[in-house]
């Protein structure tokens, strides 16, 4: 029946100096749960420490409860429920009269006799009730105010704590619908890395046609830089060896021939005016 | 009932058998434990009452005369519910009785002095010489001083009783002059009954006074040795 106490009892052995715990029912005062009971001079007064906290009922009896106004009195003094049983007899002045019979009684044989203490009384009386009838129901009031001011205190720190606890449970709930809508960040961030997978892939694809072409660009170049070449070289030889082979005697030949060719031409053509 | 103007602060008896010590208690009903966290109205104010009270009167006080504190405020409510309650007819005001008041000040007065002696013997004796005195003074003003400490449980009883005293007798005197005058002339009687309205008042505030100069003292001869 020991370790932690329930929410509502005084957690005892927390606190310094060993006090008893009193979620033990009836078991608070035996000595092996309280041994600073023992001592005799702390005992009382660490028993007077104990018992300001009710965690049990005052009294075994069932006995009503305390009421919380007072009874309804007359004059300030007498309550009603004596009017109440002097009326079935006496009717509504009975009391009254009753009451003014004994003063007078009392007077006139000289039961309370009127001295200096009279004046003094009546005085002293009669300020007490000036007094109590203007301000009374301002102090009342008053200790109203005081009251509610602790209680409004403390339901102060209550709301604070409810409000905290409420706080907590919205972010908890807006983290775990945060958290059930995480799957779309992981889908982008997946779509992301494909997407650069993809284009990585593109690129080096590019570049290795590039790089084979340009290999295969350079041996077509080759040849045909070998093809020309040889070309080049072939007519250079043709002509080289055409005009070896033209002997001076062709060559005067073929010039005469070519004079006479002109003198012929030129014949024919001075019947042509020039234009 | 009243034989002479004395007979009110003779110590009350019925058939014999002291009751003083019964009206000495009786006070002590009227302010009750309080035992919730919400109380009455009465219990309400009360804690209000000595809260403030303690606050303004335990402001000087260092931490070792704090320790008065249950002390000091016992006596304040104390002196002051029984001064009160001296005020209604017929009753008897403990507070009225030298002895009383010897007995609660001499006491309190020796605890302040002894500790003062005890924990700061210097500045405890030192209090016997006033700062800045002439060299040629200082054996009579010593004396004086002596004097003066010695004095002050015997001024805090006789300040209370007679105050009180004073002032229950000055109300009974003027109530018997009431009392005699209604006869001959009534108009004077009126009066008189408005002087005694006016002390009575007076009454209620001396008595409230006394309790709380008789704390005081005894609070400042409290700070002065601790």
């Amino acid at each position: 029946s020991d370790g932690a106490p329930g929410p509502g009892h005084w957690d005892a052995d927390a606190a310094a100096g060993g006090l008893v715990d009193l979620a033990v029912p009836g078991g608070a005062f035996s000595g092996r749960r309280a041994p600073c009971l023992k001592n005799p001079v702390l005992g009382p007064g660490v028993l007077q420490a104990i018992r300001i906290f009710h965690t049990r009922q005052p009294s075994l009896a069932p006995i009503p409860c305390v009421p919380e106004y007072g009874g309804k009195v007359c004059l300030g003094l007498i309550p009603k429920e004596f009017f109440q049983f002097l009326y079935p007899k006496t009717g509504v002045r009975g009391p009254y009269v009753l009451g003014t019979g004994l003063i007078l009684y009392s007077l006139s044989k000289e039961i309370y006799v009127i001295t200096a203490e009279t004046f003094s009384a009546i005085s002293t009386i009669g300020l007490l009730i000036y007094v109590v009838k203007k301000y009374g129901a301002s102090i009342g009031e008053f200790a109203d105010k005081l009251s509610e001011q602790k209680i409004a205190q403390l339901e102060e720190v209550k709301q604070a704590s409810i409000q905290q606890i409420q706080d907590a449970i919205d972010t908890e709930k807006s983290q775990q619908a945060l958290v059930q809508k995480r799957h779309y960040l992981f889908d982008v961030q997946r779509n992301n890395i494909a997407m650069a997978l993809e284009l990585t892939y593109r690129e080096r694809l590019h570049r290795v046609y590039r790089e084979v072409k340009n290999r295969l660009d350079y041996h077509i170049s080759v040849q045909n830089m070998m093809r020309r070449k040889e070309q080049e070289h072939m007519i250079n030889w043709v002509e080289k060896h055409v005009v070896q082979s033209i002997s001076a005697q062709q060559e005067k030949e073929t010039i005469a021939k070519c004079i006479a060719g002109l003198k012929l031409l030129a014949k024919k053509a001075p019947s042509q005016p020039v234009l | 009932m009243n034989e002479n103007l004395f007979a009110s602060f003779a110590a009350p008896s019925m058939m014999g058998l002291p009751i003083v010590v019964l009206i000495v208690m009786f006070p002590s009903i009227l302010f009750p434990t309080p035992s919730r966290l919400i109380n009455n109205r009465l219990i309400s104010i009360q804690q209000w009452l000595i809260q403030l009270t303690s606050k303004q009167m335990l402001a000087i006080h260092n931490q070792k005369g704090r320790t008065w504190a249950l002390m000091l405020m016992s006596l304040i409510l104390f002196i002051g519910s029984t001064n009160l309650l001296g005020l209604l007819p017929h009753s008897f005001t403990p507070t009225t009785q030298l002895s009383m008041n010897l007995g609660m000040a001499i006491p309190l007065w020796a605890g302040t002095v002894i500790t003062g002696f005890r924990y700061k013997t210097k500045v405890s004796l030192a209090h016997f010489l006033p700062q800045g005195t002439p060299l040629p003074l200082i054996p009579m003003l010593v004396v004086i001083e002596t004097i003066s400490l010695f004095i002050q449980p015997m001024a805090l009883a006789v300040r209370l009783t007679a105050n009180i005293t004073a002032g229950h007798l000055l109300i009974h005197l003027i109530g018997g002059a009431t009392l005699a005058l209604i006869n001959i002339s009534a108009t004077t009687a009126f009066i008189t009954f408005i002087i005694l309205i006016l002390l009575t008042i007076l009454e209620f505030a001396v008595a409230l006074i006394q309790a709380y100069v008789f704390t005081l003292l005894v609070s400042l001869y409290l700070h002065d040795n601790t």
